[in-house]
């Protein structure tokens, strides 16, 4: 066969290419098919030239070999890898071009996903509470609410006997658990050890263990805690206590006083739980557990339904057992004349009702909760925050994009008319987003881990990335795309919707002409902003009014000595003592504080009258010495507080200005007499013929000792022993010298107990612990949404003064000064804040008053605030401009007008 | 010579019978035998058959070889494994379309 020359080839090459041959794949099989083909006809007798037109003719010319090449071009790319794989190689290349606005947009979608990240976790905490029983959704808890003679009582406690009376009346009823809190105790193991403070500890029903689901390591969970004198207590506990060897049939002394025998030794309970008890104390060795008293409510009390029993049903057939139980209780006391519908008619309430066990932690906030629930409000709030910085970062995403549509409109018209239709660009566009979105998970993963030990912080809790569950990968994995999808969606159809012929003549307005869709999602970032802002505000601002609102008593410089019962008779001989410093000013010892601390309470009457539902005022009674007074700096309007001159003083009482009013003793209270009962008859109701009277000797103004989201109660101070505390009032500047001198009088007389101190300013400042943690973690999220917003707003001044940098030289050119342009600039963006401000105000001070609804004393949220935030919001976007606007102003003409 | 319309759904089918009876052969070369065995009935053109080469590629039915020849490539094609079923496969699919068509036409077939 004749072989062609080198030549010949090289002359086919360069012919078929010049022919328009220049697929890679298929070029080369071209030429070798050419090749044969002539050398065939060669081989014929045929002269090269005309052997090349006849095999060309029989390729249909030019325009079959392209029909060819077209061909198996639109095969090739029908293959899906293929494609993909330019879509990737197209989008990197894009993005790593415009760095700046690459950047921008992952930054703030980093930021963005990882601060919904830590808020997801968080709501994912908040909504586990409590689910790790396996019989969660039978279990329901008892509430009470009683109001009665000015007092409104809502409780997580019930009566003691209430459990046992539900059990037999009720066969729906499968098994009930009681709790009694009776606050810390000190645990030592033997007589001879150092007591330790723990402070989970509860009285309980054996029962506990049958209802709840808290595994039991050691000890049978059928009969532990039957017998009086028994504890079940947690791992951690064990092992604190006996390190080696089993807990299980040991003893440990509580209060100094109670040897109690282990018999079960339980898994610790999680945190995740509305109730995490590190001993259980058998409920069957204390005595109140035994009363039969239905008007005292101590107890909370948790009931397990059979499998299909009807929870509501049972709760509508509790008013009859209220009829039944409570009422003759009620009658004996308030005398013959009682009854239940009587009571009620009056306006006074007795009810009970159940609430589900996994309700509790998000919905419930009563009187005697095992401790301080979430609020499902919280749970939303953040669950709403975490959505909006997640939109202000997509709206970036989507306001870059379609921003930077101008740089790409040729592409796009290019693109088109090289035959790309408009799937294929919105696939290109939506691979780019992806992209970004994928690197921002990425991104934002490491984010959120910095992030939420500072989170955690924050809220009091551990929250962790669960970085071993292939779950979170997928989540991660689902949320880039359906991001990455949202974001890009717009941008991608604005782009391809270009018709190449006006692109192409430059027709098309493009930047921040056409921007309605991104003022108004500019306006939104915005809106979200000053929201946040004047929402932080508020909340700061509340906090601070309730901690320098005259609360009626000086909360500085008072250091308050915990656990004071452990000095037992030492007491008295301690306070000497420690009041001989000369840097004490003045010490009490009580029970009682105005911050949280012990409460009781008890119906008293006008001396002289019957008791009845009408006259009788239900009073906070607190037990307190000579000092108290003077130490915790309450003022005494008139008459005088107990002194050691009045022996008579024993059965005197001070009362606040609200039981002054309730008693009705408004003129002329002082000497006027109030009675209780003081006797409770062997069934625990109150003994009606056990009266004693107490004389007003002095009115103490009112001072808060409830949160300020509360309303001042009745309260009567009474000159009785109560030790649950030593406090003193000190001079300032000291404070070191106080704890080290009065930890060593401590340490003397009651050695081997535990010192415990604190002040009650941070007592104080505990009760609002919620408020100061809602206030911080609004402060973050409020500071990143606008960090994320002014980053979307700086790319954006960054690119309108690229796409006017023509306008802004000529205007140099003709006279304009640096400041008029600058201003020329920020113009657009600032009426954009104008409307967002306009927009948010209203919003927010929906917000501000639908939450300052729950304080009774609350600030002022003036016009001010809303002014500053609008303010700040202007400001910190107009410094993210100005950079931007001031080095557009100063370039030289030159460099922006020379090439055209 | 036939109508390009009666060959269109055959191509493949030609294709994949010819690789299989000859092992590896480059494009000019399937053309050409193609040719030689319908007795210059069935011209198969360069616009049809590249395009359906490049496919069946793409879809793993065939494989490809490289040989340098001098200043120019010769690609040559062969069946993959899958390739070999789906040639038999192709073969007595149509070898039942045509007699289905015998029979609805009404003629017989020389045997």
């Amino acid at each position: 066969m004749l072989q062609l020359t080198n030549d010949q080839i090289g002359y086919i090459i360069k012919d078929l290419h010049y022919r328009g041959l220049v697929l890679e794949s298929l070029q080369e099989e071209m030429i070798d098919h050419v090749c044969s083909a002539v050398e065939k006809r060669l081989a014929k007798g045929a002269r090269f030239i005309d052997a090349y037109q006849e095999v060309l003719r029989s390729f249909g010319n030019t325009a079959g070999l392209r029909e060819t090449q077209h061909q198996t071009l639109l095969l090739e790319n029908q293959k899906p890898k293929n494609m993909f794989r330019n879509y990737l190689t197209i989008a990197l290349r894009t993005l790593s071009k415009q760095r700046f606005y690459t950047f921008i947009n992952i930054a703030g979608l980093a930021t963005g996903i990882a601060a919904c990240m830590v808020i997801v976790l968080f709501v994912l905490n908040e909504l586990s509470y409590d689910k790790h029983h396996a019989n969660a959704e039978r279990i329901y808890r008892v509430n009470g609410e009683i109001k009665f003679g000015g007092n409104h009582y809502q409780l997580a406690v019930a009566p003691a006997p209430l459990a046992e009376a539900l059990l037999q009346d009720y066969p729906e009823i499968e098994s009930a658990v009681r709790f009694r809190n009776r606050g810390s105790y000190l645990v030592k193991k033997s007589e001879t050890a150092d007591n330790i403070k723990e402070n989970n500890v509860i009285w309980a029903d054996s029962t506990f263990f049958k209802i709840f689901t808290v595994p039991v390591l050691e000890g049978n969970p059928n009969s532990a805690l039957k017998d009086p004198n028994t504890i079940a207590i947690s791992k951690k506990i064990a092992l604190k206590f006996f390190p080696q060897g089993s807990a299980l049939g040991q003893t440990l002394i509580m209060d100094n006083s109670l040897a109690m025998k282990v018999t079960a030794v339980y898994q610790d309970m999680p945190g995740t739980g509305h109730f995490v008890f590190d001993i259980l104390i058998s409920l069957s060795g204390l005595d109140e557990a035994k009363s039969t008293n239905f008007l005292s409510n101590n107890f909370n009390t948790y009931l397990l339904l059979r499998e299909g029993a009807d929870a509501r049903a049972l709760e509508s057939k509790l008013p009859a057992f209220v009829a039944k139980y409570m009422g003759p209780q009620a009658a004996q006391v308030l005398g013959g004349e009682f009854s239940i519908e009587k009571f009620k008619a009056s306006g006074n309430k007795l009810d009970y009702t159940l609430m589900q066990l996994k309700d509790i932690h998000l919905h419930s906030d009563l009187t005697a909760e095992f401790r301080a629930n979430g609020d499902v409000t919280y749970v939303y709030l953040f669950a709403a925050i975490a959505l909006f910085i997640l939109a202000i970062a997509c709206i970036n995403f989507m306001n870059l994009s379609t921003a930077r549509s101008s740089n790409r409109a040729k592409e796009v018209g290019v693109r088109k008319v090289m035959g790309s239709l408009r799937s294929h660009l919105i696939r290109q566009f939506l691979t780019e987003s992806l992209l970004l979105s994928l690197f921002s998970f990425l991104l934002s993963i490491g984010i959120a881990y910095l992030f939420i030990p500072v989170f955690n912080d924050l809220s009091q809790k551990t929250l962790s990335l669960p970085l071993t569950e292939p779950n979170f990968y997928l989540m991660i994995l689902l949320a880039t795309l359906v991001v990455g999808v949202l974001a890009g969606l717009y941008p991608s159809f604005f782009l391809s919707a270009f018709k190449p012929v006006n692109v192409l003549k430059g027709q098309v307005s493009l930047g921040m002409k056409s921007g309605l869709i991104r003022s108004s999602l500019v306006i939104f970032q915005f809106v979200i902003s000053i929201f946040l802002v004047v929402a932080t505000i508020t909340v700061y601002r509340q906090l601070n009014y309730i901690q320098h609102k005259k609360i009626g008593f000086e909360k500085d410089q008072v250091i308050i000595i915990q656990d004071a019962y452990a000095l037992r008779d030492n007491m008295q001989a301690f306070k000497n003592e420690i009041v001989k410093n000369s840097f004490i000013r003045s010490g009490t010892i009580t029970g009682f504080l105005p911050v949280d601390s012990w409460r009781s309470d008890n119906t008293h009457w006008p001396e002289g009258s019957q008791p009845t539902q009408e006259n009788m005022v239900g009073l906070q009674t607190w037990q307190v010495d000579h000092d108290y007074v003077k130490t915790l700096g309450m003022k005494i309007k008139t008459g005088r507080f107990f002194s050691p001159e009045f022996p008579s003083d024993s059965s005197a009482v001070v009362l606040n200005e609200s039981a002054i009013k309730n008693f009705g003793f408004i003129e002329n209270p002082l000497g006027r007499k109030i009675s209780t009962f003081t006797g409770n008859n062997p069934d625990g109701s109150p003994d009606v013929n056990s009266i004693r009277s107490y004389t007003v000797v002095g009115v103490v103004e009112d001072f808060h000792f409830e949160s300020l989201k509360r309303n001042i109660t009745p309260l009567g101070l009474y000159l009785q022993r109560s030790d649950g505390n030593v406090a003193f009032r000190f001079e300032a500047k000291n404070t070191k010298n106080v704890i080290q001198s009065i930890e060593k009088t401590w340490k003397a007389m009651a050695p081997g107990q535990p010192f415990q101190y604190s002040f009650l300013d941070e007592d104080f400042s505990r009760m609002y612990a919620n408020e100061q943690r809602l206030g911080k973690t609004f402060g973050v999220f409020a500071a990143l949404a606008i960090i994320i917003a002014c980053l979307g707003l700086f790319a954006l001044t960054a690119f309108t003064a690229e796409q006017r940098t023509k306008e802004i030289g000529i205007r140099k050119v003709l006279g304009a000064s640096v400041s008029s342009i600058v201003l020329l600039l920020s113009k657009e963006f600032g009426k954009l804040i104008v409307i967002a401000f306009l927009l948010a105000s209203p919003l927010a001070w929906f917000a501000v008053n639908w939450w300052l609804k729950n304080y009774t004393f609350k600030v002022e949220i003036g016009i001010q605030v809303y002014v500053l935030a609008g303010g700040f919001a202007f400001l910190i976007a107009w410094i993210t401009m100005g950079y931007q606007s001031i080095k557009a102003a100063t370039s030289n003409p030159v460099q922006s007008l020379r090439s055209e | 010579m036939h109508s390009p319309e009666l060959l269109k759904g055959t191509l493949q089918t030609i294709v994949l019978k010819v690789l299989k009876d000859n092992g590896k052969m480059y494009g000019y070369e399937i053309t050409q035998l193609v040719k030689e065995l319908s007795v210059g009935r069935i011209l198969v053109t360069e616009g049809a058959l590249y395009p359906t080469l490049h496919r069946l590629e793409a879809e793993g039915v065939l494989k490809t070889e490289v040989v340098s020849i001098g200043k120019r490539v010769r690609k040559y094609y062969s069946l993959t494994t899958n390739g070999k079923a789906l040639a038999k496969e192709r073969v007595n699919e149509f070898v039942d379309f045509i007699k289905t068509m015998s029979v609805v036409l009404q003629v017989k077939m020389a045997q």
